[in-house]
C-alpha cells in the first residue's frame, strides 16, 4: 500500500460544496442585495457564475492535489493549492477513525474517514480523507489495527470481542426526538430569518390585504402563531429523528464505537482510555419521565470538532438503567445515585440569587408600564420555583478515586470524575458564604482541545473542604 | 487541615495594578466629561454636573486605591513538590489545587508596565486551564517557571 492514492472524484464536487457553504451568505448578499444597484441586473449574475465556476475549479484542483500513502508506519498526506503540505501520521499516533457517509457517498459505496489523532495541538490535528471506497477504509483500518497488535505485548487478545451495549428503539427515537431542545434552535432560526428579510418581503402590504381579516379577530392570530410552533416543532423532530436513527452502542477490544444517522452515517470510536469523565444529563422534559443521556468527556478531538469530546453515547436511555451499562463496561467508574445535597440554609440564597436578575426587570416593567407592568411580579414565584429546582440538584459524593457533582443550570447535570482525570480543583467561598459557613466547588477535566467539568454552589462548607483536601496531594499530616 | 497558601506576591505589583486602573478610570473621565460638558452647552439641571463629579471620584477611589490593596492583600500562593495552590479574589475567594502531574507547561509574561517594575507574570497551563500569578518580581518568577518545568516533567500519568 505505498502507492500515492487520490480520493473518489467525487471529492472535488464536495469540497466545491464545502466552499459553496462557507461563502452562500455573502454569496447570497452579493447576489441579492448587488441587484438593488441602477437598473444592471447582469452584473450580479454573472459575477455569481465567476464566482461558481472558480470554486468548481479550486474544488477540481485541490482534488488532484491531495494524495495519501501508507508508508513506513506513517500514513503520509500530501495536499495544498498553493502552498504544498505534506502531513504525515505515525500509526501509533492515531487514536481512531470515524467513519461517516453522506448522501453524496451512498450511491458510490464510498466513506469519509476522519483520522484522529491524540489532540496535539493547533486547530487541524487530525487528517480527513473526504471519500474513499469502503473497501479502501477498512484495508486502512486493518493495517492500523495490525500496527497496533504488533506494538502491544499480549498478542492474546488477538480475537475481537464484539458486544451490542446499547440500541435505539422507536419509541425511545420518537421520544428523544420530541423532547430535545432542538425545537428552540429552529424557532429561533425562523424568527431570525424572517426578520433579516424584512426589506425583501413586502410585509407592509401583506399586512393590508390581512387587515381586514385580522378585524375578525386576535384569535386568527394565535391560530397561525400556534401553527408556525407546531411546524417548527415538528421540523425539529424530524432533524433529530434522522440525526440519531439507527443509533448503536458497541463496545469493541477497548473501544466504544457509535454508529448512527439515516441520510448521513456516522461512525465514531472512543478508546476506553482517552475517557476524561462521564456525564448524565436530564432536561426538563425528560427528567418527570425518567430518561436521561449520557455523555462521555473525551480526551481526543480538536477545536473545532467538538462532536468528538464530549460524545453523546446513549442519547436516550432510561436513567435506572444507565447504572449498569456504564459500570460494566467502563472500568473504574461507579454511578451510584446515593448524593449529599446542599444544606437547607442554601436554599435562600438560591432564590435571592435568581431574584436579583427578575427584581430589576420588575421594577423598570412596573416603572414604566405601569398597568400591566404589575403582571411582571408572576416572575417572582417563578424564579423561586426554579430556584428550589436548582437546589434540589445540587450535590456531591466521594468515594475511593472518584469525585461527583450535580448541578442544574437549565440541563440536570451529573459528574463523574476521577482523581487522576481531574485538571485542577477549586474552593470558591465569599463573605455572605463564610458567614453561613457554605462554599462553592469547581472541578475541571479535560475535554477534546478545552476543559468540562462541574461546578456546584453553596455546599456545606467543611463538605467543600473535604473534596479540596482529597484531591490535595500533599501529605495531610501538617 | 490544609493551611492557606503563605506566599505573597511582590509588593510591586501595587503601583501596576493602580496604573491599570487609572487607565481604565480615563474611560470614565472622558464620560463624566462629556456628561459635564453636554449639561452646561444644553443647560441641562445641575446635579448631572455634581453626579458625574461624585461617580467619577468614586470610580477612581476604588479602582484606583481600594481594590488594588485588597487584590494584593488577598493573593497568596504556594508551590509544593506535588501541586500549586492559589488563593485570590476581592469578594469571592477562591482557592484552587493544581497538581503538578497535572501541568503541561509554564510560561512568564510581561506586558509593558510590569517591564517597567521588573515584574513578570507566571502562567500555568494544565490541559483544561490556565493559571496565572500575576506580579512577581523578574528572579522569582524565572525561579518558578524552571521549577514547576522540572517537578512536572518527573512525574507522568495518563492524561
Amino acid at each position: 500500500m505505498s502507492e500515492p492514492k487520490r480520493l473518489h472524484p467525487i471529492t472535488a464536487v464536495l469540497n466545491g460544496l464545502k466552499t459553496l457553504k462557507e461563502l452562500i451568505i455573502p454569496f447570497f448578499a452579493f447576489v441579492v442585495f448587488g441587484s438593488k444597484g441602477i437598473g444592471t441586473i447582469l452584473i450580479p449574475i454573472i459575477g455569481g457564475a465567476v464566482i461558481l465556476i472558480l470554486i468548481l475549479a479550486s474544488g477540481i484542483v485541490s482534488w488532484l492535489r491531495y494524495t495519501y500513502r501508507l508508508e513506513e508506519g506513517e500514513l503520509r498526506i500530501e495536499y495544498g493549492l498553493f502552498v504544498r503540505k505534506k502531513r504525515y501520521i505515525p500509526f501509533e499516533r492515531i487514536q481512531s477513525l470515524d467513519f461517516s457517509e453522506g448522501i453524496f457517498h451512498r450511491p458510490f459505496g464510498l466513506v469519509k474517514v476522519k483520522i484522529e489523532t491524540a489532540g496535539s495541538s493547533g486547530t487541524d490535528a487530525e487528517a480527513v480523507l473526504t471519500a474513499i471506497s469502503k473497501v479502501e477504509a477498512t484495508a486502512i483500518q486493518d493495517v492500523l489495527q495490525n500496527a497496533k497488535n504488533n506494538r502491544s505485548e499480549d498478542v492474546l487478545s488477538q480475537e475481537v470481542s464484539e458486544e451490542i451495549l446499547y440500541k435505539i428503539s422507536a419509541k425511545e427515537l420518537l421520544l428523544l426526538a420530541s423532547t430535545s431542545g432542538g425545537v428552540g434552535v429552529v424557532i429561533s432560526a425562523v424568527v431570525a430569518f424572517l426578520s433579516q428579510f424584512d426589506d425583501i418581503i413586502p410585509y407592509e402590504t401583506v399586512f393590508h390585504q390581512l387587515e381586514d381579516i385580522v378585524a375578525n379577530g386576535v384569535i386568527f392570530i394565535s391560530i397561525l402563531v400556534f401553527i408556525g410552533f407546531v411546524l417548527a416543532w415538528i421540523i425539529a423532530v424530524i432533524g433529530m429523528m434522522l440525526k440519531y436513527a439507527d443509533f448503536t452502542l458497541k463496545k469493541v477490544d477497548n473501544d466504544l464505537i457509535i454508529t448512527r444517522g439515516l441520510l448521513e452515517k456516522k461512525q465514531l470510536t472512543i478508546p476506553l482510555n482517552r475517557i476524561q469523565g462521564i456525564r448524565i444529563s436530564e432536561n426538563l422534559l425528560r427528567q418527570p419521565l425518567g430518561y436521561a443521556s449520557v455523555y462521555i468527556e473525551s480526551a481526543g478531538g480538536s477545536a473545532q470538532n467538538a462532536e468528538s469530546a464530549a460524545v453523546n453515547i446513549l442519547p436516550f436511555i432510561k436513567r435506572d438503567k444507565v447504572r449498569g451499562i456504564i459500570e460494566g463496561n467502563i472500568d473504574g467508574y461507579t454511578l451510584s445515585d446515593e448524593m449529599i445535597s446542599a444544606p437547607k440554609r442554601s436554599l435562600r440564597r438560591y432564590v435571592f440569587r435568581g431574584w436579583f436578575l427578575v427584581v430589576p426587570i420588575s421594577i423598570l416593567l412596573i416603572i414604566f408600564l405601569r398597568p400591566w407592568g404589575f403582571l411582571s411580579l408572576l416572575l417572582l414565584p417563578l424564579s423561586a420555583g426554579w430556584s428550589y429546582l436548582k437546589f434540589k440538584a445540587a450535590g456531591w459524593n466521594q468515594t475511593g478515586n472518584q469525585l461527583t457533582l450535580s448541578y442544574r443550570n437549565v440541563v440536570k447535570h451529573t459528574v463523574y470524575m476521577q482523581k487522576n482525570k481531574i485538571q485542577s480543583l477549586a474552593m470558591k467561598k465569599s463573605f455572605f458564604q463564610s458567614k453561613k459557613e457554605l462554599a462553592s466547588v469547581e472541578a475541571k477535566v479535560m475535554s477534546g482541545m478545552g476543559g468540562a467539568g462541574g461546578a456546584v454552589v453553596d455546599l456545606e462548607e467543611k463538605d467543600v473542604r473535604t473534596m479540596y483536601e482529597w484531591y490535595s496531594r500533599e501529605e495531610k499530616a501538617l | 487541615m490544609l493551611f492557606e497558601p503563605q506566599k505573597r506576591i511582590s509588593e510591586r505589583a501595587l503601583p501596576v495594578w493602580r496604573i491599570t486602573g487609572g487607565i481604565y478610570s480615563l474611560i470614565a473621565l472622558i464620560i463624566c466629561g462629556g456628561a459635564i460638558a453636554l449639561t452646561i452647552i444644553l443647560e441641562w439641571p445641575v446635579w448631572i454636573i455634581a453626579a458625574a463629579i461624585i461617580l467619577l471620584i468614586l470610580d477612581i477611589y476604588f479602582f484606583v486605591y481600594l481594590f488594588p490593596l485588597l487584590k494584593w492583600k488577598r493573593w497568596r500562593y504556594e508551590v509544593r513538590d506535588q501541586e500549586i495552590e492559589l488563593q485570590h479574589g476581592i469578594f469571592i475567594v477562591k482557592r484552587t489545587l493544581v497538581p503538578m502531574i497535572r501541568v503541561q507547561h509554564v510560561d512568564t509574561k510581561q506586558g509593558p508596565i510590569l517591564r517597567k517594575y521588573d515584574l513578570a507574570t507566571v502562567a500555568v497551563s494544565t490541559a483544561a486551564t490556565v493559571h496565572e500569578i500575576p506580579a512577581l518580581e523578574l528572579g522569582e518568577a524565572e525561579e518558578l517557571r524552571v521549577f514547576i518545568s522540572r517537578l512536572a516533567r518527573v512525574a507522568d500519568e495518563d492524561v
